[in-house]
């Protein structure tokens, strides 16, 4: 079996659900003939046709309202927004239907979908292809949010994604969609939403990231290897439940951690990460968590990779939770 | 209405054309401009067209991150600025006006400026190539976000006739952006308020690759006019004339307070999207060929030959004139360096907060906040 890399995988799997099940559809601007403009549904239009592959208008509140729509029918739409940036046009589909349906109808009514949605910085895209509104939806409550770094945990969230029983709000990490290439099973797993994973076990310090923070996160704990410190990295993968028994467990263990996260700081949910510790496990820090994150600012063009907390910045956090 | 006299109906068959492929005036009326203006259309073409090369030739040495050729929209960007009046109007125009702003007389070095947010640009860098503005010249910064920009043109144009100047509002989008909802709730507002402000679309047949038959079950963009109560104008969008003299006309009935009106600017783009895409997916080479055959620069040089306007010799005077401007252009923004990373920090708000100082002193422990952004 090849490599594949996170965009192959994401194509791979919507063709596996849906010749899985017939009421899988894809909807979105440009999945058809083009094939995504990142290739996420590359040869489907061929593959599956128009009627299952649907090049939509320019509107994501069409994109996302239809998707709501086809789901009540029992349908499992899987929506692609082109730029997580333009969800904001469908938000208010989002946030006052798909979320609140369940609830609002007592259970009588649910919506079932995936709306994916490529997401994060460091393309040179400046403010509308770079954002990380992943905050957003996670205070939206009837809303589960997904932000896999790696193909195996893109294929095993979305498959559960496209099977579940709740709207997912699937972030995709642009920047890694043809940086990070695994070799993948031929099996049927699934990986369940709310389930973080160990990347890389140490006891001197917790490193908490996801999606394409991941990377960068990952680049830190070598250069902190080299250094004689060994770092315990957590990927979250899911924000929407996320998996707080893990990131207790770990953190109460080694004692400190700095969470990482591109999406700016204030609200962000490295910072909901960092209060859950610091309110369920204080007693057991040896130093206050720090958060390395993007800045409170429109996400920029000229500063983007200065903007991204990358290696210097979050070897910096390490030394201050080090020296506390 | 010019001088009272309306000159085209809305809704029409066949698109308005004024001057012909071979660049024959084929309009019902006599031209009526004057041959300065003439001259200095064919000039804001070529040297859009000329920039517009070597913004691609820029991109592809490393030099520029991004590009979305305007080419095969100057007649249509070029004819519109010209029946603005560039020192009292406002424009509201999307990624693919750079021809546009060009001609409302955004500065060549500016432009490039911002295509390369170097430390000349007076939007400070804060955009990703593609991105006209410019506050000096009432043109609105350009959002990526397509058709945002629609409901603040109509704010724009309310104000205007609460001003009661008989400014106007000109407001610029591709066809993919009449599909979404901010496009209708602005129409309407513009049409329920009678709004000063003309509406155009570039209609090139494609939203990246989605065909105008996929966006929309109308038969054409200018139809959509009628639901919001404002005539809509189909124009050959390659004769720089026709947009011309119909934004004009959309032009003096929005001073005269008669309202808005919706152009349909009928175009091609000769190249992909932007340099990221790869259209040779959705679109027949054989259908590039057809509409590169038609362009405005050819057919309107042929227009002006044929009045006696230009010339060979005028021809090599002004590719030359432009060429040095570009050149200088380059050679003067390469050596201004990056916008700085500590610019990062600043315009969030008027004035920077206490968080913002801290965030900003934090990044200061890592980065020279003097350095070159990259
Ligand atoms: C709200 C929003 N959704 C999606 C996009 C991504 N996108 C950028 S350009 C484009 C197509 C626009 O086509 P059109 O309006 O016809 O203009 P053209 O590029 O053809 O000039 C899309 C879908 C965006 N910029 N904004």
């Amino acid at each position: 079996m090849a490599l594949q890399t996170i965009v192959q995988t994401v194509a791979r799997t919507l063709a596996e659900e849906m010749v899985r099940d017939d009421a899988v559809v894809l909807l979105g601007e440009d999945v058809g003939k083009r094939g995504g403009v990142f290739l996420a549904t590359e040869g489907l239009f061929d593959r599956f046709g128009p009627d299952r592959v649907i090049d939509t208008p320019l509107s994501e509140a069409a994109i996302i309202g239809a998707a709501i729509g086809m789901a009540v029918h029992g349908m499992r739409p899987v929506a692609e927004i082109q730029f997580a940036d333009y969800v904001f046009p469908g938000f208010d589909q989002l946030v006052s239907q798909a979320a609140k349906l369940r609830y609002r109808s007592g259970g009588g009514f649910s919506a079932p979908m995936v709306v994916r949605m490529p997401a994060g910085g460091g393309v040179a895209g400046g403010h509308h292809h770079s954002q990380n509104p992943e905050s957003h939806f996670v205070h939206t409550p009837g809303l589960q949010v997904v932000y896999p770094s790696t193909p195996s945990d893109t294929r095993g969230l979305l498959r559960s994604a496209v099977r579940g029983q709740d709207p997912v709000v699937f972030m995709e990490p642009k920047r890694l969609y043809r940086a990070v290439k695994e070799e993948l099973p031929d099996d049927d797993a699934t990986i369940p939403i709310g389930q973080a994973r160990l990347r890389r076990e140490g006891d001197d310090v917790v490193l908490i990231s996801y999606g394409a923070s991941m990377a960068e996160t990952l680049k830190a704990a070598d250069a902190l290897a080299a250094q004689g410190v060994s770092a315990d990295v957590i990927d979250l993968r899911s924000l929407l439940p996320w998996d707080q028994d893990l990131v207790l467990e770990r953190v109460a263990r080694v004692g400190r951690v700095v969470v990482i996260s591109e999406a700016p700081r204030t609200l962000s949910f490295a910072s909901e990460v960092a209060a859950t510790i610091a309110e369920e496990a204080l007693d057991l820090l040896e130093a206050p968590p720090v958060r390395v994150t993007g800045f409170d600012v429109p996400y920029p063009y000229a500063q983007d990779r200065a903007y991204l907390p990358g290696p210097d910045r979050i070897l910096h956090a390490v030394q201050r939770v080090l020296d506390y | 209405m010019i001088g009272n006299v309306r000159r085209f109906e809305p809704f029409g068959e066949a698109p308005i054309r004024v001057i012909d492929d071979d660049g024959r005036w084929v309009a019902p009326f006599a031209c009526d401009i004057d041959v300065a203006r003439q001259r200095a259309i064919y000039r804001d073409m070529l040297r859009a067209r000329r920039f517009d090369e070597r913004l691609s030739t820029l991109q592809r040495q490393g030099k520029v991150s991004f590009v979305a050729s305007a080419a095969g929209h100057e007649a249509t960007q070029i004819g519109a600025a010209h029946a603005l009046d560039a020192t009292r109007d406002w424009t509201f125009p999307y990624y693919r006006d750079l021809a546009l702003a060009l001609a409302l007389g955004w500065p060549l070095a500016e432009a490039l400026a911002q295509q390369t947010a170097s430390r000349l640009d007076p939007a400070r860098g804060r955009q990703m190539p593609a991105h006209p503005g410019s506050a000096a010249l009432r043109i609105f910064t350009t959002a990526s976000a397509i058709a945002s920009h629609v409901p603040p043109a109509v704010g724009s144009a309310m104000a205007q006739k609460l001003a009661g100047r008989g400014d106007v509002t000109l407001c610029s989008f591709g066809d993919g952006a009449t599909s979404e909802g901010d496009w209708h709730a602005a129409l309407n507002l513009a049409g329920a308020q009678g709004a000063p402000a003309v509406f155009l679309c570039q209609n090139n047949g494609y939203a990246i690759s989605v065909a105008f038959r996929h966006q929309s079950g109308s038969a054409d963009v200018a139809t959509k006019a009628h639901a919001y109560g404002m005539p809509g104008y189909r124009v050959d969008g390659m004769d720089p004339l026709a947009a011309y003299y119909v934004t004009r006309q959309a032009v003096e009935r929005a001073r005269e307070g008669l309202g808005p009106s919706l152009i349909e600017a009928l175009v091609y783009r000769y190249g992909p999207h932007s340099n990221a895409d790869d259209d040779g997916r959705y679109r027949p080479a054989d259908e590039v060929a057809a509409w590169r055959r038609r362009d405005p620069i050819v057919r309107y040089r042929r227009y002006l030959e044929g009045r006696g306007l230009w010339d060979d010799d005028a021809e090599a005077a002004l590719a030359a004139e432009i060429k040095a401007e570009i050149d200088d252009a380059v050679r003067a923004n390469a050596g201004a360096g990056r916008a700085p990373l500590g610019w990062m920090f600043d315009d969030v708000f008027a004035a920077l907060p206490p968080h913002l100082r801290r965030q900003r002193d934090e990044l200061a422990l890592t980065h020279d906040l003097e350095r070159d952004g990259h």
